[in-house]
């Protein structure tokens, strides 16, 4: 059984806020998007809500930022180059085939390391350029009277409203993956845990294929 | 009311009489009116803010209200402006002479004069351009003979919505020009707007000249070609898509008018200038879909596969 302490209170703080502000988004997203339907919420009310949520979610962010600079938690977030493709196509290859044969995990969390390569790349990826891109557009929206008549030749408002939408579906696709690829730890439940509590637990450090399984 | 102005009118001149005849006065008062008058604002406005002060058209018989409140004009949009720049005439002289009175005031002659005209982003001449094709102009219906900028917009009273200005306030007031002559659109039982999805909701939240006025460009304000009904914009995609013709108009104000009361974070929060629907594209929204889809499928798969691979390292470990 080996135990690693990789959750830091403020980072378990903002990732749970940071679900529940991607929830209430979500949900004030879509009644403003698809405004009129039965289990929605009404769309005065989202308008607002989903205003805050945003901006709560901007603060969000920038504590994260912050916080990865000023703290360990963002070498986690270093690409190590070396070895980079090679770590990445085994963890795609265990992903897309290995799982289904009970082969060991590529990747073994450490202190130093607590994503694996594809988890690496799809975090920065969506915490450094999708989540900026969407804050941006949203805020855009709320200052859309600021806004030129048009950018790049179309109206700007909608090329906003466009890429915000683009960008919404996009973090909500990275939502469904990662509560899914969360349950592919040493157990179901092993990272949901140690999101909960800061302690990445497991039976043996250096599990083998058939506990991988599990 | 016009009775009543008419007794009104009428108690005041045999008042003014008696009092001339009781006080011995009367030739001179009528000297002293004959003559030079003053031309300042404040000296029109010595007689013309009288409330009662009227007179009844000899041709027509309907009597001709010479009213001005003094109090609304100079909240007005020409408050600055000298009565005798548009009344041009002889009007220092009492009784102002027959020519004066005869002048036809000309709104786009006098504003298209001005020095700064041809820096408007909305021009006169276009107003007028667009004038001559609103049903206004263009009816043969008797009702509207004669219809002119005035029917709208008293030069006495008529401002530009300020920033500041509540936007509920503004449609109200837009729409009241426009129903203070179709005053049977709001009756209880009129059919008017029937088709309208959220008909009380669209009238209060935007002014009837979203829909009765054809699309402007970009950056253009509302147009003067008011639209007859059957002509009007039933295409609801118009205000609720990408073309956001409320954000160009009514909403772009109410923008401005949150960000002036309410300080910049309250209006980013309270922002009211998403249009439902202004985000809808049936591409992006079937792609979006679409992929989320087909990724809870792979998902799922890959779960089953997983559980499976699961089971046989199970019956695996029981084998053993």
């Amino acid at each position: 059984m080996s135990a690693l302490y990789l959750y830091s209170r403020w980072v378990r703080a903002w990732h749970w806020l940071n679900a529940l502000l991607f929830i209430v988004l979500m949900y004030t997203g879509a009644s403003m998007h698809f405004a009129g339907g039965g289990w929605l919420m009404p769309f005065d009310r989202a308008v607002t809500v989903h205003n805050t949520a945003g901006i709560l979610l901007t603060v969000g962010w920038i504590g994260f930022v912050i916080g990865n600079v000023t703290t360990d938690n963002g070498r986690h977030y270093r690409v190590q180059w070396s070895g980079f493709f090679t770590r990445l196509f085994a963890q795609a290859q265990y992903y897309g085939y290995g799982i289904f044969h009970n082969a060991p995990h590529p990747f073994h969390v450490t202190a130093e390391m607590k994503l694996n390569t594809l988890q690496q790349l799809s975090y920065l990826g969506v915490m450094y350029g999708l989540m900026p891109l969407l804050i941006m557009s949203g805020w855009a929206f709320l200052f859309s009277v600021s806004l030129p008549e048009t950018l790049f030749g179309l109206p700007s408002v909608w090329l906003i409203a466009m890429a915000h939408l683009t960008l919404a579906y996009a973090l909500v696709l990275f939502l469904l993956v990662h509560m899914y690829i969360i349950t592919t730890g040493e157990t179901v439940t092993t990272n949901l845990r140690a999101m909960l509590t800061g302690w990445h637990r497991e039976d043996a450090p250096h599990s083998s294929s058939h506990q991988e399984a599990q | 009311m016009h009775n009543r102005l008419t007794k009104r009118a009428s108690g005041w001149l045999a008042g003014a009489v008696l009092l001339s005849a009781l006080l011995g006065t009367s030739s001179t008062s009528t000297a002293a009116i004959h003559g030079q008058l003053g031309t300042d604002n404040s000296d029109c406005l010595r007689c013309h803010r009288m409330e009662t002060l009227a007179y009844r058209d000899p041709q027509s018989g309907e009597l001709v209200d010479l009213h001005v409140n003094g109090e609304q004009f100079g909240h007005s949009a020409h408050a600055e402006v000298p009565c005798i720049d548009c009344h041009q005439g002889d009007f220092g002289q009492y009784p102002h002479p027959a020519a004066a009175l005869a002048q036809r005031l000309d709104c786009v002659g006098c504003h298209e004069d001005q020095p700064d005209a041809h820096e408007r982003a909305y021009r006169f001449q276009t107003i007028e351009q667009e004038f001559a094709r609103s049903i206004h102009a263009t009816s043969d219906s008797p009702k509207v003979k004669g219809f002119n900028c005035h029917h709208c917009h008293d030069p006495h009273t008529f401002r530009n919505s300020a920033i500041g200005q509540p936007i509920a306030e503004i449609v109200r007031s837009d729409n009241q020009l426009c129903l203070s002559c179709h005053s049977k659109i709001r009756e209880p039982y009129s059919t008017a707007h029937l088709w309208l999805p959220k008909r009380d909701k669209h009238w209060q939240a935007v002014r009837c000249l979203e829909c009765h006025t054809p699309l402007t460009d970009l950056g253009q304000p509302v147009s003067h070609q008011l639209l007859a009904g059957k002509d009007s914009n039933f295409d609801c995609v118009n205000c609720h898509s990408q073309e956001q013709r409320l954000l160009q108009r009514l909403y772009q104000y109410r923008s401005a008018t949150d960000l002036e009361n309410s300080g910049w974070l309250s209006k980013a929060i309270l922002n009211q200038s998403y249009v439902v629907g202004m985000s809808r594209s049936p591409l992006l929204d079937a792609l979006g879909l679409g992929v989320m889809g087909l990724t809870l499928c792979v998902l799922i798969a890959h779960g089953w596969g997983r559980y499976r691979a699961y089971r046989r390292f199970r019956q695996h470990q029981l084998e053993q």
